[in-house]
């Protein structure tokens, strides 16, 4: 066992087993007790359910959390002699996406469930877009109902080639990507070898876990806090409160906000209500920073260095990813951008590029319109300044969703940034 | 579709908030449909302590913008963010 922690997204279209295989996992490994899973097997099979037993456990595990006073959302835990899973299981409804863009779980690596007996479908599409954009490091592709097609060789490799096809077309490296061909509902190849797949050879999925990079936490990159909210304490003076996405933060540092563009040294910094000398990514920290005033910052700034200020935007360049509009987007569209704690409303100056789903290869330059399923290239110009960064450099301040009449329209990364001057 | 719990953090406006009353008002402005589920409180820093409600909402509720915007109306609360999302 080990500390060494992961967060595991589970992504895949609905209907090809996510549930069963998040289900098996916990069970292969030891995560669920016995008893309870011989307890709802019973129930399972007096319905008449019998053998949906994997599925059937989540569902009821899900209704007694629900029933309980307390809820953590980080509940599905299971170890393997590498790591500690957490797995972050991706709602289906497109409206959560800003939350997991913004949000402070973000998965460090992916496992994609892809039916083979139905191969990529939309949803595969869209979570492999989004795990690109919310810069997932490694993704499993776990080949699943394997059983349904007879553990045919044939019908496997048809479904990875599709799906290569798919990681090619969003840019994403495949010599990344592990293909296993499992039966999450059987039990083939998640924690045994099994007999029904002779011919292949590769990892089986709990080797492929163990098997993932060591998550690094992004220290290396220059301080980006985006300010959350500012206070005014007695006895202190005005305290930015936010979390560290990247770098370090230490007292005596000098620091800038962008784009308020003030700065000073920061004086004291705080966390869990206790002093700290310094504070890393993912710390919510309370800050004081000599001669900031209140009025001075805001929600929506970002806090770097001095020397390596965070970037204000003229323009930027996006790739971008319609998930739904109800009609056309064109030149000229103005809506809300969600990035870090900014909102800032946008206008898509010119659209670029739209990309052939089916190749990944430029489809059209300078398209007069793009609607729901496109990616494209697009040029923004936020009508506010605006903090952002290209996500190649700072992947954390580099992702945004796109809102407009209370939906998420679009999800997209940065490319690269038009510095205000 | 199931359902979503989604941990929302609140700040308060200030550190002398009362939180126990502050927490009764986030439950009064929940939109029909969603609940609180249990709530952890966060010390912050310099005072602050955030509070961290778990809601409920059904996964095809169209996200957790009515239970945000509720709780940006009520009263001693300075800012919200969702946290983290996950299905139950």
């Amino acid at each position: 066992m080990s500390d060494q922690h992961q967060n595991l997204a589970i992504i895949g279209h609905v209907d090809h087993g996510k549930s069963t295989l998040v289900g098996r996992l916990l069970f292969e490994t030891g995560s669920v007790p016995e008893h309870v899973i011989e307890q709802h097997r019973e129930e399972a099979e007096e319905k008449g359910k019998g053998g949906f037993e994997f599925a059937y456990v989540m569902d009821n595990l899900a209704e007694e959390r629900e029933r309980g006073v307390t809820i953590d959302i980080a509940h599905q835990e299971f170890s393997t002699d590498e790591y500690e899973f957490t797995i972050v299981d991706c709602p289906g409804h497109r409206d959560f996406v800003k939350n997991m863009i913004t949000g402070a779980s973000q998965a460090d690596n992916a496992v994609l469930v892809v039916a083979a007996d139905d191969g990529v479908a939309p949803q595969t599409q869209e979570h492999v877009f989004l795990a690109r954009t919310l810069g997932i490091g490694e993704l499993i592709v776990g080949v699943n109902k394997m059983d349904l097609v007879d553990y045919g060789e044939t019908k496997y490799k048809e479904v990875k080639s599709e799906v290569t096809d798919l990681l090619n077309q969003v840019q994403f490296n495949t010599d990344d990507a592990e293909f296993i061909p499992i039966s999450a509902f059987e039990g083939d190849n998640i924690a045994e070898r099994s007999d029904n797949t002779e011919w292949y050879d590769g990892e089986i999925l709990i080797e492929a876990l163990n098997n993932l990079p060591e998550p690094e936490p992004p220290t290396d990159a220059p301080l980006r806090l985006p300010i959350q909210d500012v206070y005014t304490i007695s006895g202190i003076g005005t305290v930015p409160v936010g979390r560290i996405e990247t770098g370090i933060m230490n007292i005596g540092d000098n620091v800038s906000f962008q784009p308020s563009d003030v700065g000073g040294e920061v004086k004291t910094i705080e966390m869990h209500h206790e002093e700290v000398p310094k504070a890393e990514p993912g710390d919510n920290v309370g800050f004081n920073v000599r001669g900031i005033g209140k009025d001075d910052i805001r929600r929506g700034d970002v806090c770097g260095p001095a020397e390596s200020p965070p970037s204000v935007a003229e323009t930027f360049q996006a790739q971008i990813v319609v998930m739904q509009h109800p009609s056309v987007i064109t030149a000229g569209y103005t809506p809300v951008f969600h990035a870090h704690t900014a909102q800032v409303a946008c206008t898509i100056e010119s659209l670029d590029k739209k990309m052939d789903p089916s190749s990944g290869e430029v489809a059209e330059e300078n398209p007069d319109f793009i609607q729901t399923g496109d990616a494209a290239v697009v040029t923004v110009r936020p009508q506010k300044p605006l903090s952002i960064e290209p996500s190649s450099e700072i992947p954390e301040l580099g992702s945004f969703a796109v809102r407009d009449m209370g939906q998420t329209i679009a999800a997209g990364k940065v490319l690269s940034v038009e510095n205000r001057e | 579709m199931g359902k979503v719990a989604a941990k929302i953090k609140v700040m308060p406006q200030s550190p002398e908030i009362d939180l126990d009353d502050l927490q009764d008002r986030l439950e009064d402005s929940l939109p029909e449909g969603a609940k609180i589920n249990g709530v952890e409180r966060d010390d912050v820093a310099f005072g602050l302590v955030a509070l961290l409600p778990t809601v409920i909402v059904p996964d095809d509720a169209g996200g957790t913008e009515a239970v945000e915007e509720g709780f940006a109306e009520v009263e001693g609360v300075e800012s919200i963010s969702v946290e983290s999302v996950g299905r139950i």
